[in-house]
C-alpha cells in the first residue's frame, strides 16, 4: 500500500514538474531552481569529462593513425586547390570592400570579424534519437543569450535554445527542431538546412528549377529582412554538397550535405556574441 | 533500508547519471547508446525493492534532466517507473535468481525507450520510432554488457537483503 501511495506522489510530481516545464521551457521560477541545480553539478560534469579524455584521445589517435595515410594524399590535393583558390578570394574581398565604400552599404554584424568568440567545453552529449543537443560550460554570465549561434573550428554547429548561469543548451543541426537559412556559395540558390539521414543534412526548400552541383559549399544565408534578425549570421560555413537527386512527385530537390563540423564528437565549440549588438528598430 | 544505505544509493546513482549525460552519451555504436544509469537502477531496485526503486528512479531522472536542462520531470517519470516496475519484480518472481539483472536489463531498456518515445509524442515533440527501433538492439547488447559488472559493484555496496526482508506483506486467501 505504502510502495503504492510512494510510487503515485513520485509520478505526480513527475507529470507537475514535466507540465510546468513544458509551459515555461526558458523562463519562470523552474527554470531558475534548474539553471541553479545545473550551476551545482557543472564542476562534477566538467570533472566527468576531464577523466574521459584520456581515454578518448587515445581511442581518437590510433583512429587518426589508421586513416592517416589515405587521408594524407587527399588533403594535399585539396590543400593545392585552396591555395589557388585563396589567392581569388583575396583579391575578390579588397574589390568587395572598395564596391561597399563606394556605395555607403550598411549591413549588419559580418562574420567573424563582428563577432566575439565565447569558447566553452561541452560537458554533456546528446543520449539517443530524441534529444540532439548538448551541454556547453558557458551561460548568461558570459554574455551567451537565447539563439546564440554556435561554431566549431569547422563550421556551425547550431544555436543555443536553454540558457543557464554558468551552462548553455545548443541544439544541435541534426536536431528535428533545427532549420537554418542557407545559401549555394557558389549558384547563390536559398534553402532550409535541416537535418536528414545518418548524421548529414538536407538542404530543403530548393525547387526544381534550380541549380545546386555535387561539391558546392553552403553557408549561413544571414539577415534578409532588418526587421527579423537571423539567428545566424551571413557566411557561416555549414557544409558542403554530396549529392543532389530529384523525383517526380517531389516538389522540391533533395540535396544532401555533409556537415563540415564533425558533430558527434565536439570537445569544445565557439558561441558568437555581436561585438556591438543592434539597436531594435 | 538504511540510511547508510541510502547514501550509497544515492552516491551510486549521482555517479551514474553524472557519467551518462558526460561520458557514455558519448559512446555511439551502430546508433545505440550505452546506459549506465539504467543498468544501475536495475541493480538498486532488485536489491532493496520497488519502493526504494521508485525513489531512486525519480532521483536519477531528476539529476540527468537538471544536468542537461531539458525538461524537468520527463526521464524521473520514465525511470520511476522503471524503478518499481523491476524493484516488484526482484522481491516476486526474480528473487534469488541469476538471471534477473540480464532479464530485468533487456526489457526495461526496451520499455524505457518506448516510454520515452510515448511522453515524447504525448508531448507533441519528435519522436522519431524508426531511429529507436534501429538503436535498440544495439542499446540492448551493451547495457547487457555493463550489466555483469555495473550489477556487482551495487552488490558489493548494497549488501542483498536477508530473506525475511522480503516477506513485508503477507495475504490470507479463503
Amino acid at each position: 500500500m505504502v510502495r503504492r501511495a510512494v510510487l503515485a506522489v513520485l509520478v505526480l510530481v513527475a507529470l507537475a514538474l514535466l507540465t510546468i516545464s513544458f509551459r515555461s521551457p526558458t523562463s519562470g521560477i523552474l527554470h531558475d531552481a534548474q539553471s541553479y541545480g545545473a550551476d551545482a553539478l557543472r564542476p562534477f560534469q566538467v570533472a566527468a569529462v576531464r577523466v574521459a579524455r584520456p581515454f578518448r584521445d587515445a581511442y581518437n589517435y590510433v583512429d587518426g593513425l589508421a586513416r592517416a595515410k589515405s587521408e594524407n594524399k587527399k588533403l594535399e590535393k585539396m590543400v593545392r586547390d585552396y591555395r589557388a583558390q585563396a589567392l581569388l578570394n583575396a583579391s575578390a574581398v579588397q574589390q568587395n570592400n572598395d564596391f561597399k565604400k563606394l556605395l555607403q552599404f550598411e549591413s549588419g554584424p559580418q562574420y567573424p570579424q563582428d563577432f566575439r568568440a565565447i569558447n566553452a567545453a561541452v560537458i554533456s552529449f546528446p543520449s539517443g534519437a530524441f534529444s540532439q543537443q548538448v551541454v556547453i560550460d558557458a551561460g548568461s554570465d558570459s554574455g551567451i543569450h537565447l539563439n546564440t549561434p554556435v561554431v566549431s573550428a569547422d563550421g556551425l554547429v547550431g544555436k543555443v535554445t536553454q540558457v543557464g548561469h554558468t551552462t548553455s543548451v545548443v541544439t544541435l543541426l541534426t536536431d528535428p527542431n533545427s532549420a537554418v537559412p542557407a545559401r549555394d556559395l557558389k549558384t547563390h540558390v536559398s534553402g532550409l538546412i535541416r537535418h536528414g539521414q545518418g548524421g548529414t543534412l538536407i538542404l530543403d526548400r530548393v525547387s526544381k528549377d534550380q541549380v545546386v552541383n555535387r561539391g558546392d559549399w553552403i553557408i549561413t544565408r544571414g539577415t534578409v529582412d532588418r526587421r527579423y534578425p537571423d539567428e545566424y549570421p551571413y557566411g557561416i560555413p555549414i557544409g558542403r554538397v554530396v549529392a543532389v537527386g530529384t523525383s517526380d512527385i517531389a516538389s522540391f530537390l533533395t540535396v544532401q550535405v555533409q556537415p563540415l563540423a564533425s558533430i558527434s564528437s565536439l570537445d569544445a565549440v565557439a558561441a558568437l556574441v555581436p561585438k556591438h549588438p543592434r539597436a531594435k528598430p | 533500508m538504511t540510511f547508510a544505505d541510502g547514501l550509497k544509493a544515492a552516491a551510486l546513482l549521482f555517479v551514474a547519471a553524472i557519467a551518462q549525460v558526460s561520458i557514455f552519451s558519448q559512446l555511439h555504436v551502430f546508433g545505440g547508446v550505452p546506459q549506465v544509469v539504467l543498468v544501475t537502477l536495475v541493480g538498486v531496485s532488485l536489491l532493496r525493492g520497488a519502493l526504494v526503486g521508485a525513489v531512486a528512479g525519480f532521483f536519477a531522472g531528476l539529476v540527468i534532466d537538471t544536468a542537461m536542462l531539458g525538461q524537468l520531470g520527463l526521464t524521473s517519470l520514465v525511470l520511476t517507473v522503471s524503478g518499481y516496475w523491476i524493484g516488484r519484480y526482484g522481491e516476486t518472481t526474480g528473487r534469488d535468481r541469476g538471471h534477473a539483472p540480464f532479464l530485468s536489463v533487456a526489457v526495461v531498456t526496451f520499455l524505457y525507450a518506448f516510454g520515452v518515445l510515448l511522453v515524447h509524442f504525448m508531448l507533441g515533440e519528435p519522436a522519431p520510432g524508426g531511429a529507436v527501433m534501429r538503436s535498440l538492439l544495439p542499446t540492448i547488447v551493451m547495457n547487457l554488457v555493463l550489466t555483469g559488472p555495473t550489477y556487482l559493484l551495487v552488490r558489493v555496496l548494497l549488501r542483498p537483503r536477508e530473506r525475511a526482508d522480503y516477506a513485508t506483506e503477507v495475504q490470507l486467501l479463503g
